[in-house]
This record gives structure tokens, C-alpha cells and sequence, in this order.
């Protein structure tokens, strides 16, 4: 009875061959999509919206004029200082270090959005 | 950390208005980046959001935004580093920072006793200089 059982429980368990030959044709992508080599980078939709979340919990700002192409001192009426802020913000948010050179560049919401995207580091 | 404060520097006098402007973002900036180890050091994680911590930094740069002598731009700006590295190095007590920089913000509203006290009141019991 055991060994009957074992067949039984073998015969389930043994992939047929039909099944071995498409897996083997499809295993070299199967095995590239389990690695994550590839989307080191984030997705551009989703920096979007982070970008904009950090932005719209801003105490000082509007919620509402936010939208992806602000700039923050000419539409949002902030000052330099609460630029660098945001830009400490957006820091902590993705985990970055932004030099001061290139922070200084950044002082609206598209700008942001490109330099994140294409930093390699960010998360 | 890239712009930890290992001691406190007398930066030289400053040129121009510009350049002191830009000690003030590099002191901000380095003043926000040690903030997760300020979290850490003094336990502030129920107490206080980043977020918070660094808006009552800037309201507190703010409070000297007026100044255009660049002499005491300088000197503002050694002591708010004075501060700084004290605070990092664990020169304060938890209780300091929770009632210097949380305690009648945002963060926690708890010693707003005296509400119905006349301005005059208010202003003498913060200081003699009003």
C-alpha cells in the first residue's frame, strides 16, 4: 500500500515532458525576470508622485496648486530658504546626498523630478 | 555622513552679502542632514517628525532674516553651528530639545498655558529685549 501511494504521489509530482520543454525555452527570460539587475531605476511615475507628495505636505504649501510643473518660489510663493528645504525633503525621501552645486539648480518641481530620475542612487 | 560636524569651525569673515547667503544653506543643509542621528541620540521618534524638525530649523534662521550686516551673519551663523554641535555631541539633555525646538510648535502644544496673558506679559517673560 505504501508503495502504491508513493507511485500515486510520484506521478503527480513528476513533471511531464511536454511541460520541461517549454519552461526550458522559456527559462533564460524566467531567470532575468527574477533578478533585479534591471530596475535599479525607479519608476518615472512613481518619482512623480513622491516628488509631489513630499511637496504637497509641505506646511507653507498649497496642496491644491500643486501639479508637476511648479516652480516653487514663482507659483507656490515660497522663499529660497523653503526651496532648500524641500530640497532637504526630497533628499530624505530618496535617500540621496545632492551636492550644493547641484541643489542650487534645482527650484521647481520639473527640475526635481528629472534630477531624481536620472540619479542612479535613488530608492 | 558626508557634512557631519567634526569641530566647530570660526569661518572667516564673509565678502559679501552672497557669500554669507550661502553659509546660511550650507549651515541649514548640514543642520537637516544630521537630524536623523539628533532622532536617534535623543529617542525622538514618537515625539517628532523630520519634517517638523527641520521647519522649526528654518523658522529659526528665519527669525534673523532681516540682518544685512555680514559681521553678524557670521557671528548668527557660529553660534547656530555652536548649537548645532552641541547638540549632535550630546552636550543636551532630551528635555532641552523637546522644550527648545518641539514644545509650541506643531509638533506639541503642550506648554501654551498662559494664552490669555497680555502681549506686554508674553514679551517680558520671554526676555529683557523687546
Amino acid at each position: 500500500m505504501a508503495s502504491a501511494l508513493r507511485s500515486a504521489i510520484l506521478h503527480h509530482v513528476r513533471v511531464p515532458l511536454s511541460r520541461t520543454l517549454i519552461l526550458n525555452g522559456s527559462r533564460t527570460t524566467a531567470v532575468r525576470s527574477m533578478s533585479s539587475h534591471g530596475d535599479d531605476h525607479l519608476d518615472k511615475q512613481e518619482v512623480v508622485e513622491r516628488v509631489l507628495d513630499v511637496v504637497k505636505t509641505f506646511p507653507k504649501v498649497d496642496p491644491s496648486k500643486v501639479t508637476p510643473d511648479v516652480h516653487f518660489q514663482k507659483d507656490l510663493g515660497l522663499d529660497s530658504l523653503d526651496t532648500v528645504e524641500i530640497v532637504m525633503a526630497l533628499e530624505e525621501e530618496f535617500k540621496l546626498e545632492i551636492p550644493d552645486k547641484e541643489a542650487d539648480k534645482i527650484d521647481s518641481c520639473p527640475l526635481a523630478i528629472e534630477y531624481i530620475y536620472n540619479h542612479p542612487m535613488s530608492s | 555622513m558626508a557634512s557631519s560636524l567634526k569641530y566647530v569651525r570660526v569661518p572667516p569673515n564673509s565678502a559679501s552679502l552672497a557669500e554669507a547667503r550661502q553659509r546660511v544653506f550650507e549651515f541649514f543643509k548640514t543642520a537637516c542632514r544630521s537630524i536623523p542621528s539628533i532622532m536617534e541620540i535623543y529617542t525622538l521618534h514618537d515625539v517628532v517628525a523630520p519634517s517638523q524638525l527641520r521647519s522649526t530649523i528654518a523658522s529659526e534662521i528665519r527669525k534673523n532674516a532681516h540682518v544685512t550686516n555680514t559681521k553678524v551673519i557670521d557671528m548668527l551663523l557660529f553660534k547656530g553651528t555652536e548649537e548645532l554641535s552641541n547638540i549632535v555631541e550630546h552636550a543636551k539633555q532630551r528635555h532641552h530639545i523637546i522644550g527648545q525646538y518641539v514644545v509650541g510648535r506643531q509638533g506639541l502644544d503642550v506648554g501654551t498655558k498662559d494664552q490669555g496673558v497680555s502681549d506686554f506679559l508674553k514679551n517680558f517673560y520671554k526676555g529683557n529685549y523687546f
